[in-house]
């Protein structure tokens, strides 16, 4: 018992410590420099109390918009990624040849980072769809990336793509811990594909959904670089998410209290969401 | 099943194997590095009491395309002042260089020479800047060019070079147009001479020479840089005479904005995407530049001398049939181009005095020594912002046409350093796409622009 607990805090320290240094720590000192109008280059930063917080809530229209467009992104982007993952996993638990051969090229645009992912994109948005709807006459793929719209499906489109395959993965690993036993008796039973997959897939992978809907909601909400680098906020900041906002409140206006005030209530915003959310998908879960 | 999960655990353990190896390696070669590092001091020591102490000068700057001309530089002067180590680090690109260089003074590795790039920074930076004014060059600066980084009679920073930007065009297609660029000296005369180009474009007069010519502008919008802060200063350098004045303006009032839309809407109009504005609001430097006016796809972009290098690179022919035209603000200056400095060098206050001593020397004789300024014109291809440099003018194109428009004395300042930060960029510079998008009228741009400035300020 003694050793036990010894050997305990012998693997749990180290990580702790850094767990404590890296992010407990700068957590709370963001927390302060949000009472505070610091500007970020010398250590002079002046209390004054609340009023970033009402500088957000009051004045900051486009905070509240990139809060309104970030929140429309998580809602539509949940639904297409979990569903591309799912389909495509799906799809590579059938007995096929292929599976490894497709498993590893769904999975693969997640091994991209997201800057050059982004770059990549803007190419093809504005280059490669211009081009083909130049040439075909679809005036719907001309001019993407310009407006406010084709901004958000470029960053749907591209956060699919990129994460779906991994979600994949997941729920791949889901499908085939269900036991084959239970779908031959369904089978057998007379449900066809689509009640075997309604009354028997989906509740037993539920587990797998809390999973897939945290990660997918949680990188939604806090997308940066792909955005960045995409449309970066343009055209003219409508397509700006909370992250690409707070960060230029803090370097390119100087704002770094304001910054931190802006990212304490995201990081509140966020948490409630996911908790929220993973609190329900837990009920839903069923037990083998 | 069963077999994959073992392959799985196999797979696990030998992964695990192979990071222990690697680790296992990595520490032994970091050990042999630092052995060898301290041996290297060691050396050095030795061979340094000889001489004074070692003065290390770390300079921290964003000039991208002159990083190894002046690492090449730094490793001259190391020559003459043995003494002397200077290390250079280079973060490229406006913003970035900005969060770069707080990150680098917050990590407490504080720079000895860094850049500041007008009244804003120099404010922001006050406690961090180094009194220059004793320095030798002071007394060699251009009429007016060291106003921005003026505070109290004190002087912060030497100016990096003068750039300048205005319509750049090619004259070759202009000359096969028959349009004769010298006479351009007003709006007007420029709104004409845009109407026949666009004539001669669309009736395919051009197309044997130019097959890819498709419009007279390239229009940038989705760079805000080029429409909030270039486009905008051409109008509001004639409200305000410097940046220092501009910095201290509590409101703008846009004396010239219909002028200033009338530039705007020139470029617009004129462009590839004419019929479709808002798509300009996707066009950013690449398509305006390199895959615009280099390869002749259009014959005129708003951009300054900055751009030779990369047109050159792409078609040398081009670059070397580039000219600039001026700016015409209607009503005000007509025949002139914003001229300006856009960035310092800055010596940082904090650092210890030999360190001090040093970076002042470094710059004082990148700037005013021959085999200096042989560097800064003829290496890092700039139009030098000091007197002095008889003999050595620019070579390219673009730098010739800015020095010719600065002999004659057609200028006007760079006032946008002295705007409320952001204010050009992601207020100006939006509101603009915003109205190329049809979402505000030009009126509400004004209105919401000067609203803002107050704000701001």
């Amino acid at each position: 018992m003694k050793s036990s607990k010894l050997w305990f805090s012998v693997f749990v320290f180290p990580i702790l410590f850094a767990f404590i240094i890296v992010v407990i720590i700068p957590m709370f000192m963001g927390i302060y420099y949000s009472f505070t109008d610091w500007n970020g280059i010398v250590n002079d930063a002046n209390w004054v109390g609340l009023s970033n917080y009402v500088e957000v809530i009051k004045n900051d229209e486009a905070f509240m918009n990139s809060f309104i467009f970030t929140g429309k992104f998580a809602l539509v982007s949940v639904l297409t990624i979990n569903l591309i993952g799912f389909g495509l996993a799906l799809l590579v638990t059938r007995n096929s040849k292929l599976n490894n051969l497709l498993r590893s090229i769904f999975f693969m645009p997640n091994l991209i980072g997201g800057l050059i992912l982004g770059f990549v994109w803007q190419f093809i948005f504005t280059k490669t769809f211009d081009s083909i709807g130049g040439k075909l006459g679809l005036s719907f793929l001309e001019g993407w990336l310009s407006t406010t719209s084709t901004g958000f499906w470029g960053l749907v489109i591209l956060m699919s793509w990129q994460l779906s395959g991994y979600m994949m993965i997941i729920y791949i690993a889901a499908l085939q811990s269900i036991p084959d036993s239970l779908k031959e008796a369904a089978k057998i039973d007379g449900a066809n594909a689509i009640q075997r997959l309604k009354n028997i897939t989906i509740p037993l992978v539920a587990p797998a959904f809390t999973v897939g809907l945290f990660l997918t909601l949680s990188n939604s909400f806090k997308l940066f670089d792909q955005n960045l680098s995409l449309t970066n906020g343009g055209p003219h900041n409508s397509t700006q998410m909370l992250s690409l906002n707070i960060y230029k409140t803090a370097f390119t206006f100087n704002k770094f209290g304001l910054a931190q005030a802006k990212a304490v209530i995201f990081l509140i915003t966020v948490a409630v969401i996911t908790l929220t959310q993973i609190y329900y998908s837990k009920k839903r879960e069923v037990e083998m | 099943m069963k077999s994959s999960k073992k392959f799985l655990a196999v797979g696990i353990l030998i992964l695990f194997l192979f990071a222990t190896a690697l680790a296992a390696c990595t520490t032994e070669t970091s050990k042999d590095k630092v052995e060898d590092k301290t041996k290297a001091v060691e050396d050095s020591k030795d061979s340094e009491t000889s001489k004074d102490t070692a003065i290390e000068v770390d300079i921290f700057q964003f000039k991208v395309e002159i990083a190894k001309e002046l690492e090449a530089a730094a490793r001259e002067y190391e020559k003459t002042h043995p003494n002397v180590k200077i290390n250079i680090q280079t973060v490229g690109g406006g913003d970035d260089y900005g969060a770069a260089l707080r990150a680098k003074f917050q990590s407490g590795n504080e720079p000895d020479i860094y850049n500041v790039g007008g009244p804003q920074d120099v404010k922001d930076w006050m406690k961090k800047l180094e009194d220059l004014s004793d320095q030798p060059w002071v007394d060699l600066a251009l009429d007016g060019i060291l106003s921005g980084v003026t505070v109290e009679d004190k002087i912060y920073a030497l100016p990096f070079n003068i750039e300048g930007y205005g319509f750049v065009y090619n004259k070759a297609i202009f000359k096969d147009a028959g349009i004769d660029a010298s006479k351009i000296v007003d709006f007007a005369s420029l709104e004409s001479a845009v109407k026949e180009l666009d004539k001669k474009i669309k009736s395919g007069e051009l197309k044997d020479k130019y097959p890819l010519l498709e419009a007279v502008f390239e229009y940038a919008a989705k760079e805000t840089w080029v429409t909030g802060l270039h486009t905008s200063n051409s109008a509001l350098s004639q409200e305000f005479t410097s940046s220092l004045e501009a910095f201290s303006a509590d409101k703008v009032e846009f004396k010239y904005g219909d002028a200033l839309k009338e530039i705007i809407d020139l470029q617009v109009n004129y462009s590839s995407n004419s019929d479709s504005k808002a798509k300009l609001n996707a066009v950013d430097y690449a398509t305006q530049v390199d895959e615009g006016i280099a390869i002749e796809r259009v014959a005129i972009v708003q951009q300054g001398n900055w751009i030779y290098g990369g047109v050159s690179k792409i078609d040398e022919n081009v670059a070397k049939n580039l000219d600039i035209l001026p700016m015409p603000i209607k009503g005000a200056k007509e025949d002139s181009i914003p001229v300006g400095v856009p960035m310092y060098w800055a010596v940082n206050k904090s650092s210890n005095d030999a360190d001090k001593k040093a970076a002042k020397d470094f710059l004082n004789w990148l700037y005013t020594s021959d085999t200096g300024k042989d560097y800064v014109v003829n290496k890092f291809f700039f139009i030098p912002p000091l007197k002095g440099y008889d003999g050595l003018e620019p070579k390219d194109s673009l730098g010739k046409a800015v020095k010719r428009y600065a002999n004659e004395g057609k200028t006007m300042p760079w006032v946008f350093m002295g705007y409320p930060t952001g204010w050009g960029q992601e207020v100006l510079g939006v509101e603009i796409q915003k109205y190329l998008a049809g979402e505000v009228t030009w009126e509400e741009v004004i209105s919401n622009c000067t609203a803002k400035w107050t704000e701001m300020r």
